[in-house]
This record gives C-alpha cells, sequence and structure tokens, in this order.
C-alpha cells in the first residue's frame, strides 16, 4: 500500500482521489466553521493556524535539516514589526506587507544561518538563543523606530473592498494562508530541496561528499523557516491588536521547539498537532480551580501543604509533565502516535 | 477495500460529532447580569515573572465575598472570574475573549501590566464593556478617554511630578537622579521627573536604566554614585530595588532614596533588604497598611476571615480599590442594571472619598479617577505617613 | 579613575563567579551524559527554598542546614535522572533538551505553588553588606566567598576526576557507555550520581547568590542564561572553561556596562559570545573534535 511505482506517484500530494476528498470535505468545514462558532474559539483557532505557520517553518530547520534552534521569537518579532511599520509609516498594502515581513524575516535567518554554519549542538542554541534576545532588545531599545516598550498598535488590514477586523474575518485570512503554506511545505519537502535538507541532518559530510552544497542548503534552511516564522508573526500582530517588545521572549522559542518536538520531528503532520496541542494547553490551562474533579483535589492540597496564593503554578507542573509524557514515551511525537494508530487501524484484526 | 473504508469513516466521524462541542450557546442575550448575580472578570499575572502582583485580583476576590456576606450590590452577589495569564498579551487576550464569549462577564475589573491591557483595550471599547482600574499607572488608559473605561491608579507622570516636586520645593533637594526600570512602566516615571523639573528651569543630575531580568546592577549603582546626588528616585520592580539597598551600601553611598507606590508596601521591603530600607520614602495612592480607618479595619477583617493564608500587603489590598468605584456605581444605577446605565453612574462620582483612595472624580470626559497620592516614609519596617494627600492640578 | 576600572572589574569577576558556579554543574552533566540540563537553575532554586525553610521557618542553625540541604539536591537530582531521564529509550540531544525543559517547568511550578511568588529575605550568615575595602575597591564578604568556593570547587573537582576511582568512573561512563559496563562500572548509577553531584552544586551556588539575587522562583532564569553562556564560551566540556567563561562574561558585561551603556549590556555578551564561537566553534577552552568520517 505504501509502494510507489514512479517518481510522480512519490510526488503527489494525495496517494488517491479518497484522499483528497475527504481533505476537501475537510477545509469545506473549517470554511463553514465560524459562521456557527463563538468568537472565542475562532480566536484560538487563529492562534493555532498562526502556530501552525510557525511549527512548519521550525520543522523544516529543526526536523528536516538537524538544526536547532532557540532563536525563533526573533523571526516572529520582525515579521510582526516589518508588516506593522511597513503599513502605518510607508502606508504599503496588506497584500504586499505580508510576504515582505516573511521575507525580511529570511534575510535575518540568512544572516543567523551564515556563523550556524560551524556550530552544532549546544553551542548552536546558544547562537540562537543570542540571536532572538538581539533582535528583541534592539526592537525594544530603538525607540524612535519602533515605538519601544510602549508597544504599536495594529492598523486593521484592508485590501480592495474588504476590512478584516474581527476575528472570524481574520480567521479566512489565515486559513488561506495557513492551507497555502502547508501545502508549500509539503512540496519542498518532497522536492530536491527537501531531499538535500535530510540528506544533512542525516549526515553532513556525506551529504557533502555527493555534492550536496552545505553552506547553501543550511543557510537556506534557516531562511526558509525564518519566512514561515516571520509570516506568522505579521498574521499574529493584526490577531492581537497589540505588539510589545515584551510578547517575543525566550518563553516563546521554547514554545515553538516544544510545538515540533512533541508534535514529531521531520512530518507535517507532526508539527500540526505539536502545534494545536501546546496552543490548547497554554490557553486552557489559565483557571485551575475550575478543571473538573481535578480542581477540587488541587485546592484541598494547596490548603494543607502548598500555598492558596500560587496555586495557578499547577499548569506550570501539567504542562512540563504533559511534554516529558509525550517525549519519553513516544519520541516520535504525537505524529508517532497517530503512525501506531494508523498502522493498527490498518492490520485490524491481526 | 471497502472495509478499510469503513474503518477510516468510524474514525473520523466520532471526530466530526466531538468538534460538534465548539458550536452553541451563543451569549448575545446574556450581559452577565442576572436575578442573582453580577459577573466580573479579572485577568492577573498568578504565574510568571510577575506573579508578585497576583494578588491583586485574589484582594478583589477578598473584597467581593466580603460585600457578599452583607448582602451584596442592590440584592445580587457578585462573582469574579480570574484569569492567568502570565503577563503575556496572548494568553490576556484569549483570557478576555473566554470571559466575554463562553462565560459572559458584565465588565472587567483591575488587570495588571500595561501591555496586557493594551492588547485587549480596543476589543473591549468596540464591544461596550466597562472595565474599572487598571492596575497600572499608564496614562493611555484615560488618555484619550473612551466611554467604558475608567482609570483609578494615578498615572506615572503625576506619580512622578508629585515625587519630584516634594523633594524638590518641599525638601529642597535640588539634585535628583532618575533609577529607573526600562520599560514604560519606568520611562513614564521619567518623563513625568524631567518635565517637572524642566518647569523649575533645571533637570536631573543621573539617569541610569535597568532591564527587568537583570541579576546585576552594580555598574547602574557605580553611575548613579558618579553623579553625586542628594536624591535618588527608584522606579523599579521590588527586586531591584532590594538589589539597589544592598549594592549601595556596599558602596557607602548614602542619598535620600524616594520611590513610586509600587515599592510602597514598607514591611515587604524592609524584611528583604534586612533592614536597609529604614528612611526610605515613597508615595502612595491608598491608606498605609496600619491605617486606623473605619474602611481599613474592615477590609482587614474580611481579609483575616476570607484570605488568612495571604498576606496583608499593598498589592492585595490594592484589589479593593480598583473595584470600590465599580461597586458604587452599581449601587448608584440601581437594581435596573445595565452597561449604560452603569456608566452614566460612574459619571456622577465626583470627589469621592467612600473608599481607601481619595477624591475619585469621573465626569462626562474625565476617565482618570484619582491623581492625588501622599508621602510616606519607611521608619523600621513601619509604613508611616508624612504628608497628607497632594494632588496634581493640570 | 583607574579605582573606577578596577571596581568595574572586581564587580564583573563576583558576578562572573556566581555564573560561573552554575555553569560547573551545567559542564558536569554535559560532560557525562551530553545534555543540555535546562533545569539546572531551578534544581538549584528549589534546593535553596529548602535551605530558606530549613532556616527561617523550622530555624535550624546554618551549620546544620546547610548539609541537610546539599543531601536533599543530592537526591533531588538522583531522582529526577531516575524518573525522567532514565526512561527515555535512545533520545536524541533535542529530546533531551525538551526533556530538561519540562523538569525546569514542573520545579518552577512547584516551587511557586509550594512558596508563593513573593520575594524572601534569605537569612544567610554570609553577608553581601560587610564590605572591605582594598585600596579603593569594594568587594564584600559575600563577593570573597563566591570567589573562593568557585575556585576551590574547580580544583576540588579536577582531583576528583582525576584521582579517585568514582572519578574515573564518571569520566569512563561518558567516553563509552558500553565499554564502561563491561569493565564493570555500574554506569547507570554513575548516571545518577552525577546528576546528584551536578544538583548539589548548583545547591552551593543558589544558596550563595540567594542574598544578592534574593530568593523568589524567577531567582535564576536569569543567572542561568548567563551560565549557559559562560558554560558555552570556556567550552562544554571543560570545567576550567567554565570558571573563565563565567570571568570573561561578568567582566565584559560591567566593562560595556560602565563605559558604553547600561541598556544593551546583556545583548553584548551573547552577541560577544557567538563572535568567539565563529573562532572557536566549541568554546575557548575545550578541544574542538573534528569529526572524521
Amino acid at each position: 500500500m505504501d509502494m510507489k511505482r514512479d517518481y510522480h506517484e512519490d510526488i503527489k500530494l494525495f496517494p488517491n482521489n479518497v484522499g483528497m476528498a475527504w481533505f476537501l470535505l475537510l477545509v469545506a468545514f473549517f470554511v463553514s466553521f465560524p459562521i456557527f462558532a463563538q468568537d472565542y474559539i475562532v480566536y484560538i483557532l487563529n492562534l493555532i493556524m498562526i502556530h501552525v505557520i510557525v511549527a512548519l517553518g521550525m520543522n523544516i530547520l529543526v526536523g528536516y535539516t538537524g538544526q536547532i534552534s532557540l532563536g525563533h521569537a526573533g523571526f516572529f518579532a520582525i515579521g510582526a514589526y516589518t508588516s506593522v511599520l511597513l503599513m502605518t509609516k510607508l502606508h504599503v498594502p496588506f497584500l504586499l506587507a505580508l510576504p515582505a515581513s516573511g521575507l525580511v524575516a529570511a534575510f535575518f535567518g540568512l544572516l543567523l544561518g551564515l556563523p550556524a554554519l560551524r556550530l552544532k549542538g549546544p553551542y548552536l542554541v546558544i547562537a540562537t538563543m543570542g540571536f532572538g534576545m538581539a533582535i528583541i532588545h534592539i526592537i525594544g531599545h530603538w525607540e524612535s523606530f519602533f515605538g519601544g516598550h510602549m508597544g504599536i498598535i495594529t492598523p486593521p488590514i484592508s485590501f480592495g473592498p474588504f476590512i478584516l477586523d474581527t476575528d472570524k474575518e481574520l480567521y479566512f485570512l489565515i486559513l488561506a494562508v495557513t492551507l497555502g503554506m502547508t501545502i508549500a511545505a509539503i512540496n519542498i519537502i518532497k522536492s530536491r530541496i527537501g531531499r538535500a535538507f535530510i540528506a544533512v541532518r542525516d549526515s553532513d559530510i556525506a551529504a557533502e561528499t555527493i555534492g550536496v552544497n552545505l553552506t547553501y542548503y543550511k543557510t537556506l534552511a534557516f531562511a526558509v523557516s525564518a519566512f514561515y516564522t516571520g509570516i506568522g508573526g505579521s498574521l499574529m500582530g493584526f490577531v492581537l491588536g497589540f505588539i510589545n517588545p515584551q510578547n517575543f521572549n525566550l518563553f516563546l522559542s521554547i514554545a515553538f521547539l516544544a510545538m515540533v518536538v512533541v508534535g514529531g520531528l521531520g512530518s507535517v503532520l507532526g508539527s500540526i498537532l505539536g502545534a494545536i496541542l501546546i496552543t490548547i494547553l497554554q490557553q486552557q490551562l489559565n483557571n485551575i480551580p475550575e478543571i473538573p474533579l481535578l480542581g477540587k483535589g488541587v485546592i484541598f492540597l494547596s490548603e494543607r501543604w502548598f500555598s492558596m496564593s500560587g496555586i495557578a503554578n499547577v499548569s506550570s507542573i501539567i504542562f512540563g509533565f504533559i511534554m516529558i509524557m509525550i517525549v519519553i514515551f513516544e519520541p516520535l511525537g504525537l505524529w508517532g502516535r497517530w503512525l501506531k494508530i494508523k498502522y493498527y487501524w490498518k492490520r485490524w484484526p491481526f | 477495500m471497502v472495509s478499510n473504508y469503513l474503518k477510516s469513516v468510524l474514525v473520523v466521524f466520532p471526530f466530526i460529532i466531538s468538534l460538534t462541542f465548539f458550536f452553541g450557546h451563543s451569549i448575545a442575550s446574556e450581559i452577565g447580569v442576572s436575578e442573582d448575580t453580577i459577573k466580573i472578570g479579572q485577568w492577573s499575572p498568578q504565574t510568571g515573572p510577575a506573579a508578585l502582583w497576583g494578588s491583586v485580583a485574589r484582594g478583589t476576590d477578598c473584597y467581593f465575598k466580603m460585600l457578599n456576606a452583607e448582602g451584596g450590590v442592590q440584592g445580587r452577589k457578585l462573582k469574579q472570574y480570574i484569569r492567568d495569564d502570565a503577563y503575556q498579551p496572548p494568553r490576556t487576550v484569549g483570557a478576555v475573549k473566554e470571559l466575554v464569549g463562553r462565560v459572559g462577564v458584565f465588565g472587567f475589573v483591575g488587570g495588571v501590566g500595561t501591555a496586557t491591557g493594551m492588547a485587549v483595550k480596543r476589543y473591549l471599547h468596540t464591544r461596550k464593556i466597562p472595565w474599572v482600574g487598571p492596575a497600572s499607572g499608564s496614562s493611555r488608559w484615560a488618555n484619550p478617554p473612551t466611554r467604558y473605561l475608567f482609570a483609578l491608579y494615578p498615572n506615572y507622570v503625576d506619580e512622578a511630578h508629585i515625587l519630584t516636586s516634594y523633594a524638590y520645593m518641599t525638601l529642597g533637594k535640588k539634585k535628583i537622579a532618575f533609577f529607573y526600570q526600562n520599560d514604560d512602566y519606568g520611562k513614564e516615571g521619567l518623563m513625568g521627573a524631567i518635565e517637572t523639573l524642566k518647569r523649575y528651569g533645571t533637570k536631573l543630575v543621573g539617569e541610569v536604566s535597568v532591564e527587568p531580568l537583570d541579576t546585576d546592577i552594580s555598574s547602574q549603582i557605580l553611575k548613579l554614585k558618579m553623579s553625586k546626588p542628594d536624591v535618588v528616585i527608584l522606579w523599579l520592580l521590588p527586586k531591584h530595588a532590594a538589589m539597589t539597598m544592598g549594592a549601595a551600601a556596599k558602596m557607602s553611598f548614602k542619598p535620600l532614596w524616594m520611590t513610586t507606590s509600587t515599592l510602597s508596601d514598607a514591611p515587604l521591603m524592609y524584611r528583604i533588604t534586612k533592614g536597609l530600607w529604614d528612611g526610605v520614602m515613597f508615595d502612595s495612592f491608598a491608606e498605609l497598611p496600619d491605617s486606623k480607618t473605619p474602611q481599613m479595619i474592615k477590609y482587614k477583617k474580611a481579609h483575616d476571615e476570607h484570605a488568612p493564608r495571604e498576606r496583608w500587603g499593598m498589592f492585595f489590598y490594592a484589589g479593593f480599590l480598583f473595584a470600590e468605584p465599580m461597586i458604587e456605581a452599581m449601587k448608584r444605577a440601581g437594581r435596573d442594571l445595565t452597561r449604560e446605565s452603569f456608566v452614566d453612574a460612574m459619571e456622577t462620582i465626583k470627589n469621592w472619598n467612600g473608599g481607601i483612595g481619595h477624591s475619585i472624580t469621573f465626569g462626562p470626559n474625565q476617565r482618570q479617577g484619582q491623581r492625588s497620592t501622599f508621602l510616606g516614609k519607611c521608619e523600621k519596617g513601619v509604613a508611616v505617613r508624612l504628608s497628607d494627600w497632594l494632588e496634581v492640578k493640570k | 579613575m583607574l579605582i573606577q576600572l578596577s571596581q568595574v572589574i572586581a564587580s564583573g569577576l563576583a558576578m562572573g563567579s556566581c555564573y560561573a558556579l552554575i555553569a560547573l554543574a551545567m559542564v558536569i552533566i554535559y560532560k557525562t551524559s551530553e545534555v543540555l540540563n535546562f533545569a539546572q537553575g531551578e534544581m538549584a532554586m528549589v534546593s535553596t527554598f529548602i535551605a530558606y525553610t530549613l532556616l527561617a521557618t523550622y530555624d535550624i542553625p546554618f551549620i546544620i542546614a546547610f548539609p541537610l540541604t546539599l543531601l536533599f539536591s543530592l537526591i533531588l537530582g538522583m531522582i529526577i535522572e531516575f524518573l525522567f531521564l532514565r526512561p527515555a529509550k535512545d533520545p536524541t540531544l533535542l529530546g533531551l533538551i525538551v526533556i530538561t525543559l519540562g523538569v525546569e517547568m514542573i520545579l518552577y511550578g512547584v516551587a511557586g505553588w509550594k512558596w508563593g511568588a513573593e520575594t524572601k529575605s534569605f537569612p544567610s550568615p554570609i553577608l553581601d553588606t560587610k564590605v572591605y575595602n582594598i585600596k579603593g575597591v569594594v568587594v564584600s564578604q559575600l563577593n570573597i566567598w563566591v570567589f573562593v568556593v568557585c575556585i576551590g570547587l574547580m580544583l576540588l573537582l579536577f582531583l576528583f576526576f582525576r584521582f579517585s576511582k568514582l572519578g574515573v568512573a564518571m569520566k569512563a561512563t561518558a567516553q563509552n557507555h558500553m565499554a564502561a559496563r563491561l569493565m564493570g562500572i555500574r554506569a547507570k548509577r554513575i548516571l545518577s550520581f552525577t546528576w546528584g553531584l551536578s544538583a548539589l552544586i548548583g545547591a552551593v551556588a543558589g544558596v550563595l547568590i540567594a542574598p544578592i539575587t534574593l530568593l523568589d522562583p524567577n531567582m535564576m532564569v536569569d543567572p542561568l542564561l548567563k551560565a549557559f553562556a559562560s558554560a558555552v564560551l570556556g567550552g562544554m566540556t571543560s570545567m576550567p572553561g567554565a570558571a573563565v567563561g563565567g570571568g570573561i562574561l561578568g567582566v565584559v558585561e560591567n566593562l560595556f556596562g560602565w563605559y558604553v551603556s547600561t541598556e544593551f549590556k546583556s545583548v553584548v555578551a551573547f552577541v560577544i559570545i557567538v563572535v568567539v564561537l565563529c573562532v572557536r566553534p566549541s568554546g575557548l577552552l575545550a578541544r574542538h573534535y573534528v569529526k572524521k568520517v
């Protein structure tokens, strides 16, 4: 069932027509969703989709090329600020500002990729972390240009006769962008470039011997992942309505990394699942005492042995615990678990 | 192949059905006021680097419990919904949208943080949702004034004005330096100080900043010392203020220290600086913890009853202060409480001293309720009042 | 002028030795299990809180409370290794990083839950306020102690790894896990002990630094980053590297803060590290192993 007969079958997007039909049904479902749902759910979906875009980008770098980065919050910020500044100061229309922010972020990705060529493991982690922090710092302190710590209010998006201001209107835009970028990511992986990335990850020296230009492909990986992250950041600015250097800190970079690792490295579906899980955990764990069942137990413990004032910290405990459990018990991440379920179903009843 | 098809259908359908939980009860008609309950929401940094200020929301909670024990407001009990946003604006937005869409709150009270509040300001305004007492002294809440947002915390610029004038005119100290946190909180204070001194025809002898996450401030203290000031105004987080005392003591640097209301919790500061805080002056926008006014005694009793394990400190009872005008307006609006009648009632509050703040005034275009603070001093761990309420008049 | 410069350098060294202590703990773990331990700071923080509880709530004298804290941290490190790192089957570097991040979150949550977010004052017998004036340069008792402890620990560890049986066993396990087991070394126990030892050093660092950074759950967030940077600067596999890296980082930060601007202090530190890494990709003092095919 998984054997391909020729090259075209290998790079086809859907293995057969049934798959494509189900996929179109899913898309139709998502397009019609906001008609019924509340604003809050649509907002969460917007966040999830933005994180999916970023996770896709990170996956290209981390999962497929084997480089680690803890500095992607910097690209996220660059994307957000670029599009807002272009729209407010230079009156660039949104349809140009969005790709522009991706390109500017990609440029900085290139800058980061160059020193990263020589670094491995913890050294790369520190270098990327330092880069991320430096970007945020510069944005925070270059007041005249970036609005400093006061932050900037993002303008509503308008193109043609449309003005996108509410969550539901933004949803359609973000959905379209996410779909487009997911398909683009899948295609990149299946192409020559993707195979070069995988070769670099598996053994960079061997890759170089067969003619994969390490310099070119490593920096390209950084640039592409920065592009994705920049687009995500730009959209985030519009969803939040207000950007401020404080939003883009080290915790955000860590969350991005967690999304790809927990979701499953080296798989597009994995990044999507990881983004969904981490976003939902982050947003939903903000009200500990009201969680059914568990909440009462936590309150009881808090009154006896722990402090009542610190009760919200249980969210950190739960979050960390889930992350650890997934990595320990399913090293391939959520995608790995999904694969196992899929194969179980296919082989049932054996 | 048919059975394979059937299997995948069986897997997908429950998934689709489970998603229907997202659909459903839209909260269009409900506005948070029912026969016997009023729902109020607050976002609060219960975890994360700003968790110190999580006690504000818990203070409001205690206040509501106290009021409910007395029968509530106009026969309705108050229910507060606290959401932890860990001081991160994306989570604040999520929390607010959840409270508005799913829970259906009447309005919001408090809410620590400028960046967090700014992220939801426009959303709340377009939906005409009242918001009283943001727990931050940014001048952006009331300036320009908007219909549904009522600020209480005297803004940082005004506070800096009061502190600087007191130092310059009343105490006669001419050489003033400013040590501030490098974000909008510190910078607004800096702006206020510079403006004030400009009016007196002079300027600060030193301006030094520190980053929120810095743990080493020795070079900053050295710079301050080099500018040889009589007074140093601190506009920092409690942690850095405490570190400042230690570092300055090491270098035998002993100017007169003055701080903002954020650092006015004298017993706490005295304790964590191991006594070095003695003699520091501060300004405060609420009564001091040992104050014997009837309101404070009543609140302290409520604290002992409903939240005994929480420390009785400034941030905690600030949670009372931010909600007081809201309750007053609800009383004035009467039993027929709508968002519009609430806002109209808020605007009738003039020079109100029914709470632990001072002279709260709102009006048709006036959204900065309190513009006065008073000076106090830390004497051996006890906050002692130095001056009467000083009001900024512009 | 010279006095100011010396003062800046001295303060820089003082802070740098704090970073160096934590960096030492990180290097030990990296040397033996090739794991980047992001939970290092929180492990130290929790141990410091335990020390605080013993000292402040139960009024146990420091002489007894300190060894108890060390014992606690030893056990804490071993438990963390046992519970969270051992079950991971064939983990990649990234997987391990995420696990340590998860441990970090759990420890942070537990500390915040148990002790609350309010800043506390740590009753340490070594004071930061007792100062000595050496020809115009001011250093505190605490600064001297941190510096001495840092150098002392480094020497101790060096001797330990060189000459003691356990130390040699740890080095062997680091080089080749399987071969060590074949030689009769109980590799799994060694691994546990490594984590315990690292947690212990972290606890020492935490207790020493607490008077400066004050005690709250966030106390180790920034020092951890700086310690990490120091370790990388000096070379993740070199213990003297950790100390040297810490010293350089502290001094450079302070010099920049004094002469140029306090705003960009931390950023410059990272930028410098990136620049150094471009020239010496494995840090200053570590041997750069070039992978041969």
